[in-house]
């Protein structure tokens, strides 16, 4: 109890003498508003991050979820290492778990209170985590400004209403075309016409989860079609429009050509890897996750290109995709916020972003380590940054992933008889409310 | 001859029966021995042959697959739930099968409808129950969580008890015997294939539950998952591709100690099956 | 029922000072007839609730009617980096808490009674002159007369803790809006009557709760009838088969069946999945040997698919998970069924072969009736057992893709049993309102068909017969 008063009053004069340093301005600077702090800034950090370590007498245990792989976890571990002797006054026991980013929502919401206090997530879950009030929102940071020293369009999808609710730590999660050059050129690739007649004319395959709705989502968007999640957890939807320049059923038949051709495969990410293992696939549309496989599998063939093209109508269209981010986000429950959140400043800085690039082959969102030559050569990064301007933020409402999943297995089959039917039902699926 | 064919036909449609029943069995265990790690779509047997998912399997823990630990986990959980389990099981169903009071009769009819709530529901809040007691996130919570119902499954027992007949107790209690005495110098020595049964199948629960046991142990730290947990977790959409055969070793190892549990068994097994069964 | 009240208004009534004294203190009975120790617990105990009940349970109790109010509000100190948070609510707490405080003092109120029963007891005892059992011999009578009591104590709680408290929490959830939207600890539930149970039987374009639970619930009665049906005869069969004189090496055969059973479900079931993936090995093989192409030539398989969908559409996917059990559920009911088979009255069999009766007949008119009598129970268990049968659907259609929207609007599947689909709603989507109303559904569905059932077994006074 003495102890709690202390550093209140310690705290308190802090306060008081900074206000005394730097004039009425409130030491609470919220940085990553993108507000100049003047002078101020620096002092007040340290101070911050001094009192920190001052009101610190125990051990502090910290848990962090991160990718289950061995890569992350290795350099994770390394990184973790590192964030310990920087602090070194201070004694930590930070514990890494194995957890795979795709059920982070589901396991931190099941019960928040006992979720890691620092967790890395993809950011389509982001909104939901938010609403759950699971996210410590960053209202300042000490270490470096997120908002200045990541790509713009990463730091907008962990801004929920203004506020910054996670570090940026990849800009890698979106999907695009791997390949085996050894039997496409760059122009077969271009097209889905010319990509499937060249596997067809060798007798081998084209896969891409068609009837995964993650994916699905690439043809519509391409076409101008919307589908976006709004505040209150509806999406909204015009898949079924028939006034647009391209109507839904064009692009729904438009779908169903491509996946009635011979060479096309409909198949998840480890059906295509073994599929390319075996070398009866010589492209897939996957993401960076997928690296390592493609690569062992098509050895020197093995090269990535943005997402072809599709005819709609007669017209070429590219296709659209979801950009995909992964965050680092701070348990609103941790016990030790203060440490928590300084931990995930240390693992998505600069330098931890170029070290986790280079061990996972993820692209990172902190602009310098993205140009670090040797992560900006790699053909999966530069595949998805050509993909990117294509590429539209996901925010998605919940009731989008079933529906959609349905009509992507319906085109795919081919297994309809009206397609305008089955887009208006589904869209009715996609935007109703949720129950 | 005609006798000789019969028998013949007999035995190749048994022989063809147990290839069925032995094909992913067999599959399970070829793979096991793969050299590649992910799923092998093509061809049943594996193109190379590698004693590497073993070695990875006990010596080489990963970041993900630490075996030893699970298995260490699970032996001490499928321990401990075994022993209260059939603790439980046997007082529960003396208590029904043997003494007569006036609660009995409500009591089993409320534990038969409480047996029918579906359990997957009433898993969330089991979690938060142990959350109060503080016992989440720990293999005390499982054992807890696998042991503390099962005075439920008294029925078999209680069947095999009932067969027991009443003189052996009535002379014991004119010689003086308390219930005490009757109940564990009597009863359970004659019911060795009920305990039997018993045992096995609380001690197996833990090797084949994963869906509690992921609800239970929020810990993200393979050390202390369960091996059904951690062999789950391998066929998960990321891993399968780098951890199937590694998988597939893991439900193999599993098997060696569970089939010797039940051929020494099987014997005792169908007996306490059947002798509860006769009463139901 | 009324007795129970008059006996504890005449103990009152007619009980001495030490008697009355137990309404307040009540050890104070035991003490006046010298039962020290038993005072003394009676009294801890008392203490002992009323401490628990107002330290721990009153806070939650009072809070049941709103389920809380007060949402949490956190605000971090940008300075010290310390947090604080206001003084919040939790709803699942409250209602947890409530539940067990609620049912503690139930039972609290039930021992009041009885003891004030069994304090004037002691009191006409006395003035009988009858004996009183000190301490000693009511411990020994623990092991004796009222060994039940010591048998059940821990069981029960046991249950309690594990079913009990669980089931009526779920009941509760039922009731209330806690959803994706509404999720403890940041935010509040609150009770909102039946409307959930009236959105379970709404149908409309994209309310299909209605719909899909009608065909969720056709599926599960069918499943369980057949699944049960199948296993349970393809085991008796079996074992028939195995125990004929003329096979040789009996034993062989049973263990390679039962070796299947050693290996973890979940293993064999997420291996056999693999197996008839869309592009697993059998379909590779089928594609070889041209049945895929053949299939598609009579129609069997759509034009659209280039392997045949085992697991991924409905009607196939039906029929092979009913299949994949056989193969699950046969080597046990074959184990059960071989021990029946031995113990066959031997005279039986015997007379009737006398009589001329074939192999056939006997089996039809002996054997059967014989081994339902004696499995009739257990056939019931396992039809509940497989209304409830997770894993199996589960780990076998982890992949499947809904092509009916109805389904898909109701975040369900066509091969979805109601467990599976409660499921998919709690741990993908957060809905435990609806997985609640889904899970009292499934209750009420076995409670009626054990009961209709049962109810001869529980009734019945069989067991004495046979002691």
């Amino acid at each position: 109890m003495k102890k709690k008063l202390v550093s209140v009053i310690l705290a308190a004069s802090m306060v008081a003498t900074m206000m005394a340093g730097c004039g009425s301005k409130a030491p609470a600077a919220n940085e990553n508003a993108g507000t100049e702090n003047g002078e101020g800034t620096a002092a007040t950090t340290d101070d911050a991050i001094a009192n920190l370590i001052a009101a610190t007498d125990k051990t502090v245990e910290l848990t962090l979820w991160c990718n289950e792989t061995d890569a992350y976890q290795t350099v994770i571990r390394e990184l973790v290492d590192e964030f310990e002797e920087t602090y070194s006054e201070v004694d930590f026991n930070i514990t890494i778990g194995v957890e795979s980013e795709a059920n982070c929502k589901d396991d931190v919401l099941a019960d928040v209170e006992a979720a890691a206090d620092v967790f890395v997530f993809p950011d389509d879950q982001l909104v939901d985590l938010v609403n759950a009030g699971a996210l410590q929102s960053i209202d300042a940071t000490y270490t470096y400004d997120p908002a200045k020293t990541n790509a713009a369009t990463t730091v907008e999808a962990a801004t929920v209403n203004g506020k910054l609710y996670a570090y940026p730590l990849t800009a890698s999660n979106g999907y695009f075309l791997f390949y085996n050059k050894n039997y496409l050129s760059e122009e077969d690739v271009a097209s889905w016409d010319n990509l499937l007649a060249a596997a067809e004319a060798q007798g081998k395959t084209v896969g891409m989860e068609v009837s995964g709705a993650w994916y699905l989502y690439g043809f519509f968007a391409g076409a101008g079609l919307d589908m976006y999640g709004n505040e209150d957890g509806t999406n909204t939807c015009n898949w079924n429009a028939t006034d647009t320049k391209y109507t839904g059923a064009d692009v729904a038949t438009a779908i169903s050509d491509i996946c009635a051709n011979s060479a096309m495969v409909n198949c998840v990410n480890e059906d295509a890897q073994s599929f390319a293992l075996n070398g009866e696939m010589i492209a897939d549309v996957n993401g960076t996750w997928a690296t390592t496989a493609f690569q062992e599998a098509y050895g020197d063939g093995y090269a990535a290109a943005k997402l072809p093209t599709f005819t709609v109508n007669g017209d070429q269209v590219q296709m659209g995709s979801f950009a995909g981010y992964k965050f680092v986000g701070v348990n609103a429950y941790s016990k030790n916020t203060g440490w928590a959140m300084l931990l995930a400043e240390f693992i998505t800085n600069e330098s931890s972003q170029t070290k986790i690039g280079i061990a996972t082959g993820e692209g990172p969102s902190n602009l310098v380590a993205a140009s670090s030559e040797e992560i900006a050569s790699a053909p999966a990064l530069a595949a998805l940054a050509a993909q990117s301007e294509y590429a539209s933020l996901q925010r998605v409402g919940n009731e989008y992933w079933g529906p959609a999943a349905t009509l992507g297995q319906l085109l795919v089959e081919g297994s309809y008889t009206d397609v305008q039917q089955i887009l208006d039902e589904a869209v009715a699926g996609i935007t109703q409310a949720p129950q | 001859m005609k006798k000789t064919m019969r028998i013949v036909v007999r035995h190749v449609i048994l022989a063809l029966l147990a290839f069925i029943w032995l094909i992913p069995i067999i599959w399970l265990f070829v793979t096991s021995l793969s050299a590649y790690k992910g799923i092998n779509t093509m061809h049943f047997f594996p193109a190379e042959w590698s004693l590497d998912n073993y070695a990875q399997l006990f010596f080489r823990p990963d970041t993900v697959a630490n075996f030893p630990a699970w298995f260490k986990n699970s032996m001490i959980i499928g321990t401990c739930s075994c022993v209260v389990s059939t603790a439980f099981v046997l007082m529960v169903s003396y208590a029904m099968s043997c003494m007569r009071f006036k609660a009995r009769k409500p009591l089993m009819s409320f534990a038969i409808i409480l047996g029918m709530f579906p359990g997957v529901l009433s898993m969330i809040a089991i979690y938060f129950v142990m959350k109060l007691l503080g016992l989440s996130n720990s293999l005390m919570g499982l054992v807890v969580i696998y042991s503390a119902g099962s005075g439920l499954g008294y029925l078999i027992c209680k069947g095999f008890f009932d067969t027991i007949p009443v003189s052996l107790r009535e002379s014991a209690k004119l010689e003086g015997a308390s219930e005490l005495t009757i109940f564990t110098k009597i009863v359970i020595p004659l019911s060795k294939p009920m305990i039997v049964y018993t045992v096995i199948n609380s001690f197996l629960a833990p090797w084949m539950d994963f869906v509690m046991a992921k609800l239970m142990i929020r810990s993200k730290d393979p050390v202390d998952w369960t091996v059904a947990m951690g062999l789950f977790t391998l066929v998960q959409r990321t891993l399968v591709s780098d951890y199937f055969s590694v998988f597939c070793a893991g439900g193999i190892i599993v098997a060696i100690p569970i089939s010797i549990l039940f051929l020494i068994m099987q014997k005792f097994y169908v007996e306490g099956i059947t002798g509860g069964a006769v009463k139901g | 029922m009324k007795k129970y009240f008059t006996d504890f208004g005449t103990a009152i009534a007619k009980g001495d000072i030490w008697t009355r004294l137990s309404l307040l203190v009540m050890g104070a009975g035991y003490f006046g007839r010298k039962q020290i120790m038993k005072g003394i617990l009676m009294t801890l105990i008392e203490i002992g609730f009323f401490v628990f009940t107002i330290r721990f349970s009153l806070q939650y109790i009072l809070k049941l009617n709103t389920l809380g109010t007060v949402q949490r509000e956190e605000t971090l100190d940008l300075v010290t980096l310390t947090k604080t948070v206001n003084d919040y609510d939790n709803s699942l707490l409250i209602l947890l808490g409530g539940i067990i405080g609620i049912l503690l003092i139930v039972a609290f109120i039930l021992l009041y009674i009885s003891n004030m029963k069994t304090v004037y007891r002691l009191q006409l005892m006395k003035e009988n002159g009858e004996h009183i059992n000190n301490f000693a011999q009511d411990l020994r009578e623990l092991i004796n007369g009222k060994f039940y009591v010591t048998l059940l104590t821990l069981p029960s709680i046991g249950v309690l803790l594990i079913n009990i408290i669980p089931i009526i929490f779920m009941i509760c959830i039922a009731f209330t809006n806690y959803d994706m939207d509404h999720q403890p600890p940041t935010y509040l539930f609150t009770w909102v009557g039946w409307s959930n149970f009236k959105t379970l039987f709404t149908s409309t374009t994209t309310i299909t709760f209605g719909y899909v639970f009608v065909r969720v619930l056709v599926w599960t009665l069918i499943w369980a009838l057949v699944a049960t049906g199948t296993s349970y005869f393809g085991g008796i069969f079996l074992a028939k088969f195995i125990n004929h004189k003329m096979t040789r090496c009996k034993k062989l055969w049973r263990s390679l069946f039962v070796v299947t059973i050693a290996i973890p479900q979940f293993v064999t079931l997420l291996l056999v999945g693999k197996l008839f993936g869309d592009y697993g090995i059998v379909n590779s093989f089928c594609n070889q040997i041209g049945l895929t192409a053949f299939l598609q030539d009579i129609g069997l398989v759509g034009k659209g698919l280039s392997y045949i969908p085992f697991l991924s559409k409905p009607g196939w996917a039906h029929v092979m998970i009913i299949l994949i059990n056989i193969w699950v559920g046969v080597p046990y009911q074959m184990l059960s069924a071989t021990g029946i088979l031995m113990n066959i009255p031997e005279d039986q069999l015997e007379s009737a072969r006398i009589d001329g009766a074939n192999d056939f007949q006997i089996f039809w008119k002996i054997t059967m009736p014989y081994i339902l009598f004696i499995t009739g129970p257990s056939l019931i268990t396992a039809f509940i057992g497989n209304i409830n049968n997770f894993n199996v659907i589960y780990l076998l259609t982890s992949d499947y893709v809904t092509t009916n929207m109805a389904f898909a609007n109701s975040n369900a599947k066509e091969v979805d049993l109601l467990v599976t689909w409660l499921f998919t709603l709690t741990n993908d989507y957060s809905n435990y309102k609806m997985a609640s109303v889904i899970g009292i559904c499934v209750f009420i569905i076995c409670a009626t068909i054990t009961l209709l059932s049962f109810t001869r077994m529980i009734a019945g006074n069989r067991e004495e017969e046979f002691q």
